[in-house]
Formats: structure tokens, C-alpha cells, sequence
């Protein structure tokens, strides 16, 4: 059976919720108050926060569509590691921690509710064919670093999945290109869980408008990160999460960076 | 694992899968160093392995970004000893993310400046690669030949200052646990705040090569996704023709075509004792 296409004028795109409830409703605030007909998170609900247990009535009071992420496919089928495709052992030392956390605090109605999330969604934004994702539409951990995901590639994805605007997350860095040779456009919409090291605690989400041209705005959300911050030391948490939350620089899984992006940091 | 056979008529097979990963062997195997552990056994005497010329470079990486490639890495040999090296280096960031893997034994001040240059205007990042395999040059040296670590450790200071971030990357040789701690210690205590450190295993092919090691057969792979493997998604361009992995580049079982890089998309044979590293270890040659 095809595929039901929604249509619609202006959407709020995300990623990366990482337990961070007061963030996620933060955002679903800011989002509904900029017109938005339609909101969509693309994945990772759980990961470096605390409490994971309260993202999902968020989630589903708010009756969005939600992108599997590669930690969610993990939580759901009981995998022994978040497949967040990190190689660097002290990515994967924090990585670990966190996993088992968020597995221990996720009750087995939310793993069936993740079970069910679909690993991708096509929606139509005025004249274009939107395509979402978590990591790129090929493998749900591939990182797509703005210093490393080339116009070629891009290309060729957009290509073999019919689409005109490719809408991903996973890295946790939000970036947009109109891809050269008239190919259409790539929008990494960041994630809204931890900042995106940029030295302030603030987080992101894209609102996508065809008017009748496509316009991306990155959205920026602050919210009460200090609660979060709090909360992950109370939970027992490392304090490296907590600390990223409050400066805003990440301090865990930065090892897989590209040096462009990692220059930009503090650590 | 299967014993070493002559004939096999089980050897598995990598499906191929996207070309995300090119390797260019630009300096074949032409090196000032002679590693003991050097996996294509590289060194300073007339290669066995061909430099690749610098147009055969450019078509490759042409025909790499019309199907997609996501990066390119530039290795040999010691890659800074192309004479075009810069220019290649200038198209590729062009395309894709380029990294190049060296020795950081003969790289001169001009030429950290200009990748300094070329890293802050390429639209795509550039990463350096530094091959030191301890943290002390007793440890080093003693496979890498005297005073390699002082001048590897000069250049990893010297890229550091100019804000390029080297990916310093050892190769376990003493099978260390600690040697990934060590090196970040190292760094660290050299004033290097932003520490990259990346762990290879030793690969038995080359130098040390081990003929009677272990092969893989298809039981050893039954439930294993083989499109994990890192052949899988990589080619390795030489002066020769195409191969599966810059690993296996060279070797006449591992050529997947003569020389053009579309015949090359097909699976490829994991023959080698090297492929059980790959698939025991989980190891990638890429940064991450």
C-alpha cells in the first residue's frame, strides 16, 4: 500500500530529546506559539538525561509523529548498547553509563510505544517532498557532521530516497545546505536535549515554511536547565552531563567530531 | 576459524554495500620510515607498490563524488612525500572530508602553514592523522626507528598550535590496555587540550605478515551482519588498480579492478588473515 503523504504549510522539526523533559516541552511551547500545523521529532528520546519516563506523555499528549532514533530502536528491542555508533572508548564509556540508565528507567509500555515508532516519515511542504530521518535515510547512526557530509552525498541520497529536502539529526549540531547543482536541501535540525556546544545552555529546533520557497529558521529554546542539571546529579548521573547542560559545552561523546566542528569547543 | 588452505572453495564474501570511503595510496609504498608493523611494508627502497600519479588521483576522486563518496583519505607510504601532495589535497577538500595519514616525520613548518591555509578555506574538514605508537620514545622508536617520536611528537605540537587537531594514531603493538589512557595523558601533558587518540590493532599482512594465521570461512559468519565490515563501504585506489581496503591494497587476490572504480563495486573476497582482524575486532580504518 503507498504511503499516506501529509501536506502541509509550516512544520517544527527536532531531534535529540535525550530524556530532557523541560526542554521537550519548552520547545512543543515555543513551536505551537510560531503557527506550526505540524510537529515532528526525530528520535533519541532517551540518553545523558534523567528520568527518561517523562518525555513519553509529552510525546504522545501532544500527538506528534516520532522518528525512530538509534537509541530508541536499542531501549525497544533490549539491545546490549545504544548503537549511537561512537568508536572512541571514553565515547563509549559514557555511552554505557547512560544506556544502562535510561534501559533501567524506561518501563516496558514506553519500550512497546517505541517499538512502534517508524524509522522514517514523508510529509509534503508546499511543492516539496520532505524526507525525515534520524541519522541519513541509509543507516540510522551515520553521522551527518556539516564538515563531513558533502554535496555528492547528498546527492545521491536525496536522489535514491525521491526527495527534495532531507531532514536529519543524530549528531546533535544543526546545520542547512541547498545542495549545489539544484539537487534540493539537507537540514540537520540539531538536537534539543543538550546544547550544541556553543557555550551557551541554550537548545535548537528548524521550523520549515514553503512560502511558496522553502525557508529554514533555526529556533533557539531556553528552558530550566539547571533543574535538568540537578536532577541528573540526584539520579547519580556523571556530573560531565550535568556540566554540558549549565556551560553549554559538551564534555562526553566528543571524540567522533571532525576536527572542524570540535575546534569550535571548549573540550 | 578455518585452518589456512590453498584452494578454499568456502571463502566469504562482503557484500558492497555504498562507496562512503575512498583511499587513495598515493604514495604506494614509498616511505622514509620501515615500521616493523607496517601493513603494506612500506620504506625508503624502490617501491613494490607504485605511487599513484596525480591525474589517476583526480579521476578517482571525480568518479568517487559522482557516486556518493562520503570521505577520502589520503595514505601510502608517507603520503607528504607526493610531490603534488597540496594541490591533491586542495581538490579533494573540494569534494569530500579529506584525511591524510602520516609518519609527522617530515613535515616542515611551510607545510604545516599552508594545511593550516588550505584547512581554514576547504569546504570540507581536514584532518591529520600522526602515527605514534607509545607515549615514550623507547616504546616508539623500537618500531618506528630512532628519533621518529621526537619528530612525530614536534609535529603533533605544531599542528595542535595551528588549531588542525591531530588524530594521533597508534597501533597496539604490545597489546597494551592502558595505551589509549597513556596517550591521552601524554597529550594532555604536552599541553594539548583537544586530545584525539585512535587504537589500531596489528593487522598480520606486511610486515607482520603471519602466513599460517587463521582464515575466515562462512561458518564463522553465520548471524554476523556483513555489511558492517568496513570493505563493505570502502574502496583503496593504487597505481595498480582497485582493491577492497587500503589494508589489502597491492595484494593480487585483494584487486576488484584494474584501475576504474565503478568495476570495483562488488563484493569482496575475505581471504585474508587480516579480514579476521577486521571482523574480530570490529577495527576501521577510518578516524571514527
Amino acid at each position: 500500500m503507498p504511503e499516506r503523504v501529509r501536506e502541509h504549510r509550516r512544520i517544527a522539526v527536532f531531534g535529540g530529546v535525550y530524556a530532557n523533559a523541560e526542554a521537550l516541552a519548552a520547545v512543543l511551547s515555543d513551536a505551537r506559539s510560531r503557527d506550526a500545523d505540524a510537529v515532528f521529532c526525530l528520535g533519541d528520546l532517551g540518553g545523558f538525561g534523567p528520568h527518561p519516563d517523562r518525555v513519553f506523555p509529552l510525546l504522545r499528549e501532544s500527538g506528534m509523529r516520532v522518528v525512530r532514533g538509534n537509541y530508541d530502536e536499542a531501549v525497544a528491542s533490549g539491545a546490549a548498547d545504544c548503537n549511537c555508533g561512537y568508536t572512541d572508548p571514553r565515547d563509549n564509556h559514557f555511552a554505557r553509563i547512560s544506556y544502562a540508565y535510561t534501559v533501567g528507567h524506561t518501563s516496558s509500555t514506553d519500550r512497546a510505544w517505541l517499538a512502534t515508532l517508524p524509522g522514517h516519515e514523508r510529509v509534503r511542504l508546499g511543492a516539496y517532498r520532505v524526507l525525515m530521518c534520524h541519522g541519513s535515510p541509509r543507516r540510522i547512526n551515520e553521522f551527518l557532521w556539516e564538515s563531513t557530509t558533502p554535496d555528492g552525498l547528498l546527492r545521491r541520497l536525496l536522489t535514491d530516497y525521491s526527495a527534495d529536502v532531507l531532514l536529519c539529526t543524530h549528531t546533535g549540531i544543526k546545520w542547512q545546505r541547498c545542495v549545489a547543482g539544484g539537487a534540493g536541501y539537507a537540514v540537520n535540525v540539531g538536537a534539543i536535549g543538550r546544547p550544541e556546544n556553543d557555550g551557551t545552555p541554550r537548545v535548537w529546533y528548524a521550523l520549515l515554511t514553503a512560502e511558496p520557497d522553502l525557508r529554514v529558521e533555526f529556533v533557539p529554546v531556553s528552558y530550566d536547565h539547571e533543574a535538568v542539571a540537578r536532577a541528573i546529579e540526584t539520579e547519580g548521573l556523571p556530573h560531565e552531563f550535568a556540566e554540558t547542560l549549565r556551560t553549554g559545552w559538551w564534555t562526553t561523546c566528543l571524540e567522533n567530531l571532525p576536527a572542524r566542528e570540535r575546534a569550535r569547543g571548549r573540550f | 576459524m578455518s585452518p589456512s588452505a590453498g584452494a578454499r572453495l568456502d571463502v566469504p564474501r562482503a557484500p558492497f554495500v555504498a562507496l562512503s570511503t575512498l583511499w587513495l595510496v598515493l604514495t604506494g609504498t614509498l616511505c622514509n620510515l620501515r615500521c616493523t608493523h607496517c601493513l603494506n611494508a612500506s620504506g625508503p627502497e624502490t617501491p613494490w607498490l607504485a605511487p599513484l600519479d596525480a591525474a589517476a588521483a583526480r579521476r578517482a576522486i571525480a568518479e568517487a563524488d559522482a557516486l556518493g563518496v562520503r570521505e577520502i583519505y589520503f595514505t601510502g607510504g608517507e603520503p607528504f612525500l607526493h610531490r603534488e601532495i597540496l594541490p591533491l589535497l586542495e581538490h579533494s577538500l573540494n569534494v569530500a572530508a579529506t584525511t591524510v595519514l602520516t609518519n609527522g616525520t617530515v613535515m616542515t613548518d611551510a607545510l604545516l602553514d599552508a594545511l593550516a591555509a588550505l584547512a581554514r578555506t576547504a569546504r570540507y574538514s581536514l584532518e591529520i592523522r600522526v602515527s605514534l605508537d607509545a607515549p615514550d620514545a623507547a616504546g616508539n622508536d623500537r618500531v618506528r626507528g630512532a628519533g621518529t617520536w621526537q619528530r612525530a611528537v614536534r609535529t603533533i605540537q605544531a599542528l595542535d598550535a595551528r588549531g588542525l587537531l591531530p588524530i594521533v594514531t597508534a597501533t597496539a603493538v604490545d597489546d597494551a590496555p592502558d595505551l589509549y589512557d597513556r596517550l591521552r595523558a601524554l597529550l594532555s601533558g604536552l599541553g594539548i587540550a583537544k586530545s584525539r587518540v585512535k587504537i589500531l590493532p596489528v593487522f598480520p599482512v606486511g610486515r607482520a605478515a603471519d602466513e599460517s594465521g587463521a582464515r575466515l570461512s562462512e561458518a564463522d559468519l553465520e548471524g554476523f551482519d556483513r555489511a558492517t565490515l568496513q570493505c563493505a563501504e570502502t574502496r583503496a585506489v593504487a597505481a595498480d588498480g582497485v582493491y577492497a581496503c587500503p589494508i589489502l591494497a597491492g595484494l593480487p587476490e585483494a584487486r576488484l579492478s584494474s584501475g576504474d572504480l565503478g568495476a570495483a563495486l562488488r563484493p569482496a573476497s575475505l581471504f585474508h588473515t587480516a579480514c579476521v582482524t577486521c571482523h574480530r575486532t570490529g577495527a576501521t580504518c577510518r578516524n571514527a
